[in-house]
């Protein structure tokens, strides 16, 4: 898959006749080193954290598994579980919905007019969370200005109910999480090359045969990035589902919050983050399998 | 090409080793005390009225910080770097902080003779001298519930049909279940609440659970649905539905059956300085000094004797006014914390059975 | 592609009121904050500047805000040089358990925030660096680094390792491929994972209630601090000043620039 061709000018400078480097793999390994500063600080800062996790969930006075004996045993931390992944899947799912076609118009428009719609998406993220949701139980409640506008338009004559329940965290989450899908898809369609469409065209694609077989597919590095990182991002939220959800809505990261401050057992807790994370593990490889281990590690582009 | 790569690489270098190479020793601060409390404008009624007499008398200054969160308690205790030395927190949290052993113990020698006996006995424990009162009344919405008819009881509020509207009650956030409102509801007279039947609460929890449009994490957020008129009543914090209605909001706040519960001076286990930040607390539980606070926040004071300074106009606001308190009644703490045969307190047992309840649905 | 006007202009009102969605209840907001009662109904019955004038004279504001963005601002840019070269070098490179790595380095962005809080405020106090801003520095770095890999990753992947391979078989030195052709084809990833880290550490609270304290008090500590009782409106205010400072200076920047791309 051709991606976008650097100008002749910077393929000339990189080249410099005097050193000769034959071999791709001596190239290759080298890269791999590029790794290290990054190794280097995850050793320093996370190693001790995460054995510090290990400990509060694997052990009380000696190795046990009571922790993870008792969360099981529990049903309320599968409902817990599952409205974190069903939020955080709706999330993921909306934000693509929603931002592919924002990106698409971002990416093929004027530079300037991108810039702008730039600096119009990133605005929310200078107003904190809490403050947001303040602003939504403004719009969107029974007495708000959502509601107050419909009704007086005639819309409807009860108010719609937006708060408290999935509709609500939606938004407020869509709201979140929409400029983390959009950048990702940009910064990847801005690379594709308007000549390659035109290729398709002029080879007698219709404009949608061209976008669905020749865009989108070149989209889809992007489309990766923007789910994982929405997806990580969703299943983390606390306040957001707290402040605007009902009961359906609550999360595995409010059961978490209770462990640690109001029962002060960070083994239960340390536990359930565990847990987590192997689920997480387990979707992501389901998914590499599905969409084929590439689309996911990126691993090389030749 | 090289170099500039090599320079951005020890400039990134820089940048992480220069602010490690400042490490400095652990802090034990000579003069200077760490106060622990809720922020905002409390804290700074406590910087105004209690701070400068308190360094006066003992020479050192004071640092806020907020919030008081257990887990942070738990973990400079367990880590043996202890930053924190007085804390202001309620009950709950005290409940939780002394079951492992977090706190320690008051020293009564150091508080004032006359402030103690003006301060209720329910209000000294070992562990936490009572501060301030903070209540859980019955607040509602003045232009959906208009005074002359708003809920005047706990039953009232559970009835949807005379009083129509949603309800806002609490759930997490580190607050329990109101069982006492439930049983109040189905009319067992506060003399008898305790011990609580915990069955008969719950049935009444299943009763309420459909007319509740939100569930709370903070009063905050209660504060607001309330005076937005997105619940017409709830069970918060009285006092502060009363400085939203200073404030203009259409908020009315009735004490009857109101729980009153207090947020209390508790030091941490292994307080730096124990004279010096019982010294604090001696200052803070002083009635000119409480008199003053309930002025600018309108938290009951402990100290009864702050009374002799607020009007009768500031008093009347104020949940532990001589007639408001007779309307209220005390949460049992001891019920709430006595360990069960299974070790685990009625705070926690409960507390896991109100998550449970509402995620089982 | 939509080179039809018509679907163009469906294209435009779609982003426009997405736009719309994105930006309305920040004018709430800033609407809000002009409210001269401190019970913030809406719409505000009188008008004030008293909140603002509460942000700018008070240390209690001021100072968080400077230390979040200077924290911020570090963050940014060790986050986003670690995650390029680890991206690049998961990507490009070739070594057993690259896959592994890659999770192990995504990783922080999984494990439940307090979960991790906690465990960092134990580092910390081992290393005596509680209370300090170079502590919330590098639990910042921590969680921001994730991103930068995951967004890099996905530049990397959208362009062709053989131009490298090409640059590299004409006799380019390594660094030299690295700076001339890598880079620059990543360009746009590396940009937005620059903003997204700097905004994560800027919003980043529970980190900072629990490895911060007194003397390192962010922003977002100080909002969370009196959250359980009232809504201050100075927060408003704050919301306000921050997102205007913001679009001043992207507007400026972006009128600055030549119109030549």
């Amino acid at each position: 898959m051709r991606a976008a061709t650097p100008s002749p000018g910077a393929l000339l400078t990189a080249v410099s006749p005097a050193n000769s480097r034959p071999a791709k793999h001596v190239w290759r390994s080298r890269e791999g080193l590029l790794v290290l500063p990054a190794l280097v600080f995850y050793l320093a800062i996370y190693l001790y954290p995460l054995s510090r996790i290990a400990a509060w969930s694997f052990f009380d006075n000696g190795p046990t598994l009571t922790y993870y004996r008792d969360l099981l045993g529990e049903t309320m931390y599968y409902r817990a579980l599952a409205n974190t992944l069903e939020i955080s899947l709706l999330s993921t799912a909306l934000c693509l919905l929603l931002g592919y076609p924002l990106a698409y118009l971002m990416a093929t428009t004027a530079h300037r007019a991108r810039r702008v719609l730039m600096i119009l998406i990133l605005i929310p993220f200078w107003t904190s969370v809490l403050v947001r949701t303040f602003a939504w139980i403004v719009i969107l409640g029974n007495n708000g200005l959502l509601n107050r506008t419909l009704i007086a338009l005639g819309v409807t004559d009860t108010p719609m109910k937006l708060l408290f329940n999935m509709t609500g965290v939606q938004i407020g989450m869509v709201h979140v999480l929409l400029p983390f899908m959009v950048f990702p898809l940009l910064a990847v369609m801005s690379r594709i090359d308007p000549n390659t469409l035109r290729v398709a065209r002029s080879l007698g694609a219709s404009p949608r045969r061209a976008f669905i077989e020749v865009f989108l597919p070149l989209s889809r590095p992007g489309i990766a990035a923007g789910c994982v990182l929405v997806f990580l991002l969703a299943v983390g939220f606390y306040v957001t589902p707290a402040l605007l959800g009902g009961p359906g809505q609550v999360t595995l990261a409010t059961m978490i919050d209770m462990q640690i401050n109001t029962f002060l057992n960070w083994g239960l807790a340390a536990s359930l983050g565990v847990v987590l994370l192997v689920v997480i593990g387990i979707i992501f490889a389901v998914f590499s399998r599905a969409f084929g281990v590439r689309e996911l590690t990126g691993s090389g582009g030749a | 090409m090289k170099r500039r790569d090599l320079l951005k690489t020890t400039v990134t270098a820089g940048l992480l080793a220069a602010p490690i190479l400042h490490i400095r020793p652990a802090r034990a601060d000579k003069g200077e005390l760490v106060v622990v409390s809720w922020g905002g404008d409390y804290d700074q009624a406590l910087r105004d009225l209690v701070v400068p007499e308190f360094s006066k008398a003992t020479g050192y200054s004071v640092k806020f910080d907020a919030p008081p969160e257990t887990a942070k308690v738990k973990a400079m205790v367990q880590s043996g770097n202890i930053s924190w030395d007085v804390i202001l927190t309620d009950i709950p949290a005290v409940l939780t902080l002394s079951k492992d052993n977090l706190l320690e113990p008051l020293d009564y020698s150091a508080i004032d003779r006359a402030k103690l006996d003006k301060i209720p006995k329910e209000l000294q424990r070992s562990h936490a001298l009572g501060q301030r009162l903070y209540s859980f009344n019955i607040v509602y919405n003045t232009t959906q519930l208009p005074p002359a008819k708003h809920p005047r009881n706990w039953t009232e509020v559970w009835d949807a049909k005379a009083f129509p509207g949603g309800r806002t009650f609490n759930f997490q956030g580190g607050i329990e279940p109101q069982l006492e409102m439930a049983l109040l509801a189905d009319g067992v007279p506060v003399d008898k609440l305790y011990p609580l039947d915990v069955e008969r609460a719950w049935r009444m929890y299943d009763k309420l659970r459909p007319i509740v449009s939100k569930w709370y994490t903070s009063h905050a957020q209660a504060i607001q649905l309330i005076g937005a008129g997105e619940a017409a009543v709830g069970c918060t914090i009285g006092p502060r539905g009363i400085t939203a209605k200073r404030g203009g909001a259409p908020i009315g706040v009735d004490y009857n059956q109101g729980k009153l519960a207090s947020d209390n001076w508790c030091l941490i286990k292994g307080v730096r300085d124990k004279k010096v930040a019982m010294a604090f607390i001696n200052q803070a539980v002083d009635a000119h000094a409480q008199a003053g606070i309930a002025q600018r926040v309108p938290y009951g004071p402990s100290n009864g004797g702050a009374f002799e300074f607020l009007s009768a106009a500031e008093a009347a606001d104020l949940n532990t006014s001589p007639q408001n308190i007779k309307e209220q009644f005390w949460q049992n703490v001891e019920w709430w914390s006595q360990p069960g045969p299974d070790g685990k307190t009625p705070r926690e047992t409960q507390a896991t059975r109100f998550a449970k309840w509402m995620l089982n649905g | 592609m939509t080179s039809t006007p018509p679907g163009r202009a469906l294209l435009w009102l779609f982003g426009g009121a997405l736009i719309f969605f994105l930006v309305a209840p920040i004018v709430v907001v800033m609407i809000t904050s002009l409210n001269a009662s401190p019970y913030m109904d809406f719409p505000p019955r009188q008008i004030s500047l008293r909140w603002y004038a509460n942000f700018f004279t008070s240390t209690e504001w001021v100072g968080p805000t400077l230390l979040s963005l200077r924290i911020a601002l570090i963050v940014m840019i060790v986050s986003t040089v670690l995650g390029t070269l680890a991206a690049i070098g998961i990507v490009r490179g070739d070594f057993r358990g690259r896959q592994a790595l890659e999770m192990f380095f995504v990783s922080p962005m999984v494990v439940p925030i307090v979960v991790l809080a906690l465990g960092l405020f134990f580092l910390f106090s081992s290393a005596h660096l509680l209370d300090k801003p170079v502590a919330l520095m590098l639990g910042h770095t921590l969680v921001a680094t994730p991103l930068v890999i995951v967004l890099v990753r996905a530049g990397l992947r959208a362009t062709d390792a053989s131009l490298e391979l090409a640059a590299r078989s004409l006799g380019a030195t390594y660094w030299r491929t690295l700076r001339h052709v890598t880079l620059p084809s990543i360009r746009e990833s590396v940009a937005a994972a620059a903003i997204f880290s700097f905004l994560v550490s800027f919003d980043e609270v529970v980190i900072a209630i629990f490895v911060g304290g007194p003397d390192a008090t962010t922003l977002p500590k100080r909002m969370w601090e009196t959250i359980r009782f009232e809504i201050d409106p100075t927060l408003t205010a704050v919301s306000s000043v921050l997102t205007l400072v913001a679009v001043v200076v992207l507007v400026a920047a972006e009128l600055l620039r030549k119109p030549t791309n």
